[in-house]
């Protein structure tokens, strides 16, 4: 049994990754398509910010539909409650994100001004709307979201669509919101010249200081809304449902594993650290380094999220007893030990042809390229 | 208990989400390989007419991904949004091709396909062919692990229920891949991928023709898409009585709707050509039978017999029986896992334990469930055969259809004389529409097949869905209809414009064109 | 002006490790048939097909260019 706990906190990990993934490459596409209007003036430059990510938005948004994935085999039960309990949220989510390969693939293939504007406001909203969803959903877990199980553990969701957008969600957030659009500038930093270079500099340090305010802020906040703990549960590595634990609330109780093991601080300082390195490094136009260092604000706040939140994945605040944790809203061992050799041959594979692509496409974006060439956005 | 109109819903929803969702996956799985085909011509003739080629279609190919892609999100999002209980239930074994999918093809195919649009300048003429490639590769290999996951809904295998998780756990991952069902569907669909391509680039290239534009392309087009065409017809057709056989065995009830049996007859059986099911009656009206042939087809032997609607819902009663007691047990066992007695009565009525969820449809207290209800709960196990029977009829009247028109095709193109068949051509641009019709039926059999189930034999389709209130279902509705009209409405425009517009002319560096003149300026 | 498997005369180390990249290569796919002839039969005939028919399909394009170049010809022969 000591092999399944393991695989539990594994895939716990691996998740965290994937979640990091996400935030940097698809939040990076996002935050380019919410700042689109503001650093793009002219058709032109709106084009060149569009194109600058446009051999690679496809791919980065698999970081997105492999966490959905990944989040399904590995904790199913995650995946059911909190789609279900978020229904309208969702949607919203959905509907603005099916929308974002239309607007790449679609907007410069005619050339009416009214035609390429509707787009552009449509790659505003499936930039920003998304990436304050995915903070408000990861802020709602720190408040607990209200849902029990029947007997045969059917979830039933009992709050209200309005529930799920309490302040602390919102400002969560408007952090992941502040952070996609601080990778965005950047990304267009090391991509473009001229004037929008120029804005996109300027939005990388209002977006990196906007970020570490609102990151600080929370880290005092979360001390005074009410964590949960743990009482009594079948030891880790025993196949458990959630009907067979006992959990309390309390205040502060989110920074029980950080009293626990101080050395977790170093989490959320590197987050800072990530965040403040991309202030310093764009100031310096050493773009590159800038880049990293925003991958590194994004693992830095994930990190924090989880490691406060271990080994909860989604806290019931109607019945907190039957709250879902990292021992007992898993897959199977078999499943897990599956999944995590897939994970072991592909991820590595993934990580090289990326990068590949990345190198085939490096350098900056000309306006001059965009007009020759008739596949480009 | 669950709300009759929310199940209704919820399957409204799904089923015209993924059949709108399949309306572009076969065109991306087929063309991707036809893109394939045209650039390896390129890469070892070097003749620059098949490097405009691949750009052509290439571009009518994004298009169309686009949209694909787009709906593809729908259906990630959909199993935990509206079919909750069926994802935690299923999540151990379903997830996994899922999450696999995503690691070894869409990845694949996405990164990929970024490169083959925006790399032609970039790669050297091999390494772009190599992306080509590998792009079809992702794509169908997206398809194969899609596929995998739907045929454990057809045909549970390589999984064991866990009466203590209240779920379905794997128990064997190859059993799970290359079950039969997995095998013969994830080449069918394919392939039938392949064959809408070709209908589609023929049809196409048929258009050039008729109008005398771009003639070199079109014929070159249209020669290759017919002898793709041809060859991805015969697969599919062989493929599709595999799966009727595999269906055969595991899947009964669909089988009888597809040939609408009510009755087992003594072999050989006849075949109904026509007919009008009347699932009230349980009769077939106006009947065209053709004797014999049911056995030859669906048991490929003149003394196999097909088991009738009515003896299959005998059999559905016992089994109902049979497993109302494990149900019983269950609901013990997760008040007291450790209940010994309730284990063992689970486990005497394991096997049945979908056909008692069945029951709890109409029975509260299944401990009183009377006969009545029992009996609803049967008649629930035979889906709708008239739909079935006709999409069916359909999928492979459109199929033989294909065939013939792809013969003719080849015939003609092979001996260089197409261009000048102006009926034909005429006939080839209507065809455009016929390959996503079929595809459309062929969906609708397997799936409208396997109801009453979500996981046949095992999980209902009622007890699947989320809780959620009618207001939300008519809410989500609502913005699907909303948005995905819009979407077809942008996406035929714009392929439409694509293909009057044309191929740009052969070039060997980049692309030059006055489109820089053209460019409007927004205002700040 | 890319350097193709090809061009690796007078690179022993090179050729080398192509050889050995294709033999391995070689040898998977001699695992993937065996696997997949005895398990996965229409796995196997998909993976064998499709290589197949795109290849008939691309014989079939660079027919009609010498049925083409055959018309053009003999159309040149009438002409004078």
């Amino acid at each position: 049994m000591e092999l399944f706990a393991g695989l539990q906190v594994t895939w716990w990990l691996l998740l965290g990754v994937l979640l990091i993934g996400l935030g940097v490459m698809v939040g990076m596409d996002m935050g380019v398509g919410t700042i689109l209007r503001y650093v793009g003036h002219s058709d032109v430059e709106r084009r060149v910010a569009l194109n600058a990510i446009g051999p690679h938005w496809e791919g980065n948004q698999v970081w997105f539909i492999l966490g959905g994935g990944a989040l399904f085999a590995a904790f199913p039960l995650i995946y059911a409650t909190a789609f279900s309990g978020f229904y309208v949220v969702m949607m919203l989510l959905l509907w603005t994100m099916i929308v974002r390969p239309l607007g790449f693939e679609y907007r410069s293939k005619i050339a009416s001004p009214r035609w390429r504007n509707v787009w552009d406001w449509s790659l505003f909203v499936s930039g920003a709307v998304p990436m304050v969803i995915f903070g408000a959903a990861v802020g709602n877990l720190f408040r607990g979201v209200p849902y029990s199980f029947a007997w045969d553990l059917a979830s039933v969701y009992t709050g209200s669509f309005l529930g799920l957008l309490n302040p602390f969600a919102v400002v969560t957030g408007l952090l992941a919101l502040a952070l996609s659009m601080m990778m965005g500038a950047v990304m267009l930093l090391n991509k473009t010249e001229g004037m929008l270079y120029q804005r996109a500099h300027k939005m990388a340090g209002w977006a990196s200081l906007a970020a570490i305010v609102i990151f600080a802020a929370e880290g005092v906040w979360v001390g005074r809304i009410d964590g949960y703990r743990l009482v009594k549960a079948p030891a880790p590595g025993i196949l458990q449902t959630p009907l067979m634990q006992m959990v309390t609330r309390a205040a502060g109780a989110w920074r029980d594993n950080f009293s626990a093991h101080p050395s977790l601080y170093l989490v959320p300082a590197l987050g800072f650290l990530g965040m403040a390195g991309v202030y310093l490094a764009t100031r310096a136009h050493r773009n590159l380094l800038g880049w990293w260092c925003g991958a590194l604000a994004w693992a830095g706040v994930i990190g924090t999220a989880g490691a406060a939140l271990f080994p909860f994945l989604l806290p019931s605040s109607s019945d907190p007893s039957m709250s879902l944790t990292v021992w007992n809203a898993s897959s199977s061992r078999l499943t897990l030990l599956w999944m995590l050799g897939f994970t072991v041959v592909f991820v590595p594979l993934i990580l090289w042809y990326t990068s590949w692509a990345f190198w085939v496409m490096r350098g900056k974006v000309r306006a001059e390229e965009i007009a020759h060439d008739e596949h480009a956005y | 208990m669950v709300n009759g109109t929310v199940v209704d819903l919820s399957r409204v929803q799904f089923a015209a989400t993924a059949l709108y969702h399949f309306l572009f996956v076969p065109l991306t799985l087929g063309l991707s390989f036809l893109l394939a085909a045209m650039e390896t011509v390129y890469v070892t003739t070097g003749k620059p007419i098949y490097r405009e080629m691949a750009q052509f279609w290439g571009k009518l190919f994004m298009i169309n991904f686009a949209l694909g892609v787009a709906t593809g999100l729908t259906m990630e999002f959909e199993f935990g949004t509206n079919w909750s209980f069926y994802s935690g239930f299923v999540g151990d074994i379903f997830g996994a091709p899922l999450a696999i999918e995503g690691l070894m093809a869409f990845f694949l195919e996405s990164t990929f396909v970024g490169l083959m649009m925006f790399g032609w300048g970039r790669l050297s003429r091999g390494q772009h062919l190599a992306v080509t490639w590998l792009v079809a590769l992702g794509s169908n290999l997206s398809a194969l692990w899609i596929l995998v996951g739907n045929s454990f809904m057809q045909d549970p295998r390589g999984a064991v229920f866990n009466p203590t998780m209240m779920r379905m756990q794997l128990r064997s991952f190859p059993d799970l891949l290359f079950s039969p069902d997995a095998q013969s569907k994830f080449v069918h669909t394919s392939i039938a991928g392949y064959v809408t391509a070709a209908v589609f680039v023929a049809g196409v290239s048929a258009f050039y023709m008729l109008r005398r534009r771009h003639l070199e392309l079109a014929k070159r087009s249209f020669r290759m898409a017919a002898l793709f065409g041809v060859m991805a017809t015969i697969g599919v057709i062989t493929l599709g009585d595999a799966l009727g056989f595999v269906a055969a065995r595991v899947q009964p009830t669909k089988l009888a709707a597809m040939e609408a049996v009510w009755k087992t007859e003594q072999a050989p059986m006849p075949f109904n050509l026509i007919a009008f099911p009347d699932q009230k009656e349980r009769v077939n009206h106006a009947a065209v039978q053709i004797p014999d042939l049911l056995s030859l087809l669906v048991t490929h032997s003149l003394t196999g017999t097909v088991p009738g609607i009515d003896a299959l819902e005998k059999r559905a009663e016992r089994k109902i029986r049979n497993g109302i007691p494990a149900v019983e047990a269950l609901e013990t066992l997760s008040q007291d896992p450790g209940d010994a007695a309730a284990r063992a009565q689970f486990d005497a009525h394991a096997k049945d334990v979908g056909y008692g969820f069945l029951a709890q449809r109409y029975a509260a207290n299944l401990a009183q469930a009377s006969p009545q209800e029992i009996r609803r709960a049967a008649d629930d196990t035979i889906p709708a055969v008239a739909a079935i029977f006709w999409a069916f009829r359909s999928m492979v009247g459109l199929g033989l259809l294909m065939l013939a028109y792809f013969v003719m095709a080849v015939l003609f193109t092979l001996r260089n004389v197409v261009q000048d068949r102006p009926r034909f051509l005429q006939a080839a641009v209507w065809m455009i529409p016929i390959p996503f019709l079929a595809n459309e039926c062929g969906w609708l059999v397997a799936e409208l097949g396997r109801q009453p189930w979500t996981v046949f034999g095992i999980l209902p389709t009622w007890m699947s869905v989320s809780d959620h209130s009618v207001g939300y279902m008519v809410f989500s509705l609502a913005g699907f209809l909303l948005l995905y009209t819009a979407f077809i409405i942008v996406e035929m425009v714009l392929m439409i414009r694509a293909i009057r517009s044309g191929p740009e002319p052969a070039h060997g560096g980049p692309v030059v064109h006055v489109a820089g003149a053209q460019e409007p300026h927004l205002g700040g | 002006m890319t350097n193709t498997p090809i061009e690796i005369e007078g690179q022993p180390m090179k050729t080398l490790a192509y050889f050995l990249l294709f033999l391995v290569l070689a040898f998977g796919v001699i695992l993937l048939a065996v696997v997949l002839g005895d398990r996965g039969a229409w796995y196997f005939a998909w993976l064998i097909g499709t290589p197949l028919i795109v290849l008939v399909s691309a014989a079939g394009a660079a027919w009609l260019d010498t049925q083409e170049e055959a018309a053009a010809k003999g159309a040149a022969h009438k002409a004078p």
